[in-house]
C-alpha cells in the first residue's frame, strides 16, 4: 500500500503566533480510515487545512497524493483539490444553489457534461436518501440533511482521499450515526482513504481504523 | 425581488454614468456646431503691400485656419473700361494685395483685437478690416451652460462611481462564500468568478439598453425636437448611432472592471 499522506517533522503556525503543530510525523496509507483527535484548539483543523493547502507549512514536510505541499503552486493545488473530497462541520454548501447542483459541484469543476453530472448527483442523493430533496436549497434542509448533501458532494468525483473536519459536530445522534455509516461504507466499498478530525471517536464505530492524537502540538499514534 | 435589487444596484449607477457621458457628447456637438456657424460670421480682410508673404500671415497666429488671396482682377477689369490702358496699368502696379482670413474657431472681441494687433505688426501689412456680427453674449451663455453641465455630469458620475464602489464591496461579501467553497474544491478562477462576470455583463447590457431607449424616446419626442430646433440643433446632435459604441465600451469596461476587482481581491480564508 502506498502512502496517501506523509508528514515528517511537520510544523504549522499562524502568522505572529506560536506554532499550533510543533511536530507531526505520520503517514496514512491507501484505503485507511484514520481518526485524529485532540482537545479544542489543539490544532486538529489546522492540520487538516494543511492537507488541502489552506494552511502554509512553517517547517518540515508534508506530501498529499505524492505532491509536496510546501512547494505546490496555485494551479497544481487546484488540480490536487479536484481529487480530494472535503467535509466541513458547517457543511459549506452554496446556499443559492439547489441540493442537486451542490452535489454536482466537483463534477462541474472536473468538466463533465451536465447530464453526466446530474446522473451522478442523483445516484449519490439516492445513496444518502435525499433524492426527494434534490430541488430544495440548503437553507430549507435540516443540519443532518445538509451534512448528508455535503457527504454526497465529497463522494461525487470518486476522490482518492476524503478529509472530514468534525463532520458530526453540529448533528444530533441519529444524523451522526447516518454520517458515520456513510463514511464507513465509502471506505469499505470504494476503498477511499478517509481522515476524520473529531473530538471523540464514536462508540458505535465498527470498522477498522487508526487513531492519531494531538497533544501539546505533537501528533502521537495511539493505535 | 432580491434578484431585481441586485441588478438595479449596478444598473442604476451605470445608467447615470452613461447618461452623463451621452449628455457631455451632445453638448460638445451642439457648442461645436454653434462655434462653427459663429466663426463664419467673421469676415477679416487684410490689406498688404506686394512685399507681404502669404506664409507670414498664415503662421502668425494659432487662431488662423487659412488665408486666401482675393483676386483683384475683377475690380480692375471693371474700372479699366473708364480709363486709358496706361492709367490702368499704373493702378495695377500700385494696387495692394487683399487677403481673406478664415478662423479655426469662434473667438471673443478681446481675442480678435489681439489677432488684429498681430496681423498689423507683420511687415508690409497696411490695414486689417474686421466685419463682424457680435455673438459674444449667446456664445458666452452656451459656454456657461456647457461648463455647468460638465460640472453637473462629473458630480453625478462621481456619486455613481461611489455607488459602484459600495456595490463592489457588497459583491465581495455576497460572492465570497461561493468562491471560497468552489476554490476548496479546486475550481479555476474563471469558473468561480463566472457568475459575477455574467451578472456584470448582463447589467452592463441592460444599462446600455435603458440609456439607448431613453435617448431614442427623447429624440422622437416632439417637445424635445422643438427645443432642439430653437437652439438650432437637429435630433442627430442629440443621438447618433455611433454613440452606442462609446456607451457600450464604457458600460462593459466599468462592469468588467468592477467584477474583476472583486475577483482579484478574493483571498482564500485560512
Amino acid at each position: 500500500m502506498r502512502n496517501v499522506i506523509e508528514a515528517s517533522a511537520l510544523k504549522l503556525a499562524y502568522p505572529r503566533h506560536e506554532p499550533v503543530i510543533k511536530s507531526a510525523t505520520f503517514e496514512v496509507r491507501t484505503g485507511e480510515f484514520v481518526f485524529v483527535t485532540g482537545a479544542s484548539g489543539s490544532g486538529k483543523s489546522t492540520l487538516l487545512k494543511s492537507m488541502y493547502g489552506s494552511m502554509p507549512l512553517s517547517g518540515g514536510e508534508l506530501q498529499v497524493g505524492g505532491i509536496d505541499m510546501d512547494s505546490i503552486s496555485g494551479s497544481k493545488l487546484y488540480k490536487l483539490r479536484r481529487h480530494i473530497g472535503i467535509i466541513f462541520q458547517d457543511y459549506k454548501l452554496i446556499r443559492e444553489w439547489s441540493v442537486e447542483k451542490n452535489v454536482m459541484l466537483p463534477l462541474i469543476i472536473a468538466g463533465f457534461p451536465k447530464d453526466v453530472c446530474r446522473a451522478q448527483a442523483q445516484k449519490l442523493l439516492t445513496h444518502v436518501k435525499l433524492s426527494h430533496k434534490s430541488d430544495k436549497y440548503p437553507p430549507e434542509l435540516s443540519g443532518g440533511e445538509q451534512q448528508r448533501v455535503a457527504m454526497a458532494r465529497a463522494l461525487a468525483h470518486n476522490p482518492f482521499l476524503i478529509l472530514a473536519d468534525e463532520p458530526t459536530g453540529n448533528l444530533d445522534d441519529y444524523s451522526s450515526q447516518v454520517v458515520w455509516n456513510l463514511l464507513e461504507r465509502a471506505n469499505e466499498e470504494l476503498e477511499t482513504t478517509i481522515l476524520v478530525v473529531t473530538h471523540h471517536i464514536p462508540e458505535m464505530f465498527s470498522a477498522h481504523y487508526r487513531h492519531l492524537m494531538i497533544e501539546n502540538g505533537v501528533v502521537y499514534e495511539i493505535h | 425581488m432580491r434578484s431585481i435589487r441586485h441588478h438595479l444596484s449596478l444598473i442604476l449607477p451605470l445608467f447615470a454614468i452613461l447618461f452623463c457621458i451621452e449628455y457631455l457628447m451632445v453638448f460638445d456637438r451642439i457648442t461645436e456646431s454653434h462655434e462653427k456657424s459663429l466663426k463664419e460670421s467673421y469676415s477679416i480682410i487684410l490689406v498688404a503691400d506686394r512685399s507681404a508673404k502669404l506664409s507670414d500671415i498664415s503662421h502668425r497666429d494659432t487662431l488662423i485656419e487659412r488665408v486666401e488671396k482675393i483676386d483683384a482682377e475683377n475690380v480692375l477689369r471693371r474700372i479699366k473700361a473708364d480709363m486709358n490702358p496706361e492709367s490702368a496699368e499704373k493702378i495695377r502696379s500700385i494696387m495692394p494685395l487683399f487677403f481673406s482670413i478664415k478662423l479655426k474657431r469662434y473667438a471673443d472681441g478681446e481675442r480678435i483685437e489681439r489677432l488684429r494687433s498681430e496681423l498689423i505688426s507683420i511687415p508690409g501689412v497696411r490695414d486689417v478690416h474686421i466685419f463682424e456680427k457680435v455673438h459674444d453674449r449667446l456664445y458666452a451663455m452656451l459656454l456657461f451652460m456647457k461648463i455647468s453641465f460638465t460640472v453637473f455630469s462629473v458630480l453625478i458620475g462621481a456619486i455613481s462611481l461611489l455607488l459602484l464602489v459600495k456595490q463592489m464591496t457588497i459583491w465581495q461579501f455576497e460572492h465570497r462564500e461561493r468562491m471560497q467553497i468552489m476554490s476548496l474544491f479546486g475550481a479555476p478562477v474563471w469558473l468561480r468568478s463566472g457568475v459575477l462576470f455574467r451578472l456584470a455583463v448582463v447589467d452592463a447590457l441592460l444599462a446600455l439598453l435603458f440609456v439607448v431607449s431613453a435617448l431614442l424616446y427623447l429624440v422622437n419626442d416632439p417637445g424635445v425636437v422643438k427645443l432642439l430646433d430653437a437652439v438650432g440643433a437637429t435630433p442627430e446632435r442629440l443621438f447618433r448611432f455611433d454613440d452606442i459604441t462609446v456607451l457600450a465600451g464604457v458600460s462593459f469596461a466599468i462592469a468588467v472592471f468592477s467584477a474583476g476587482w472583486v475577483v482579484l481581491r478574493f483571498k482564500e480564508e485560512q
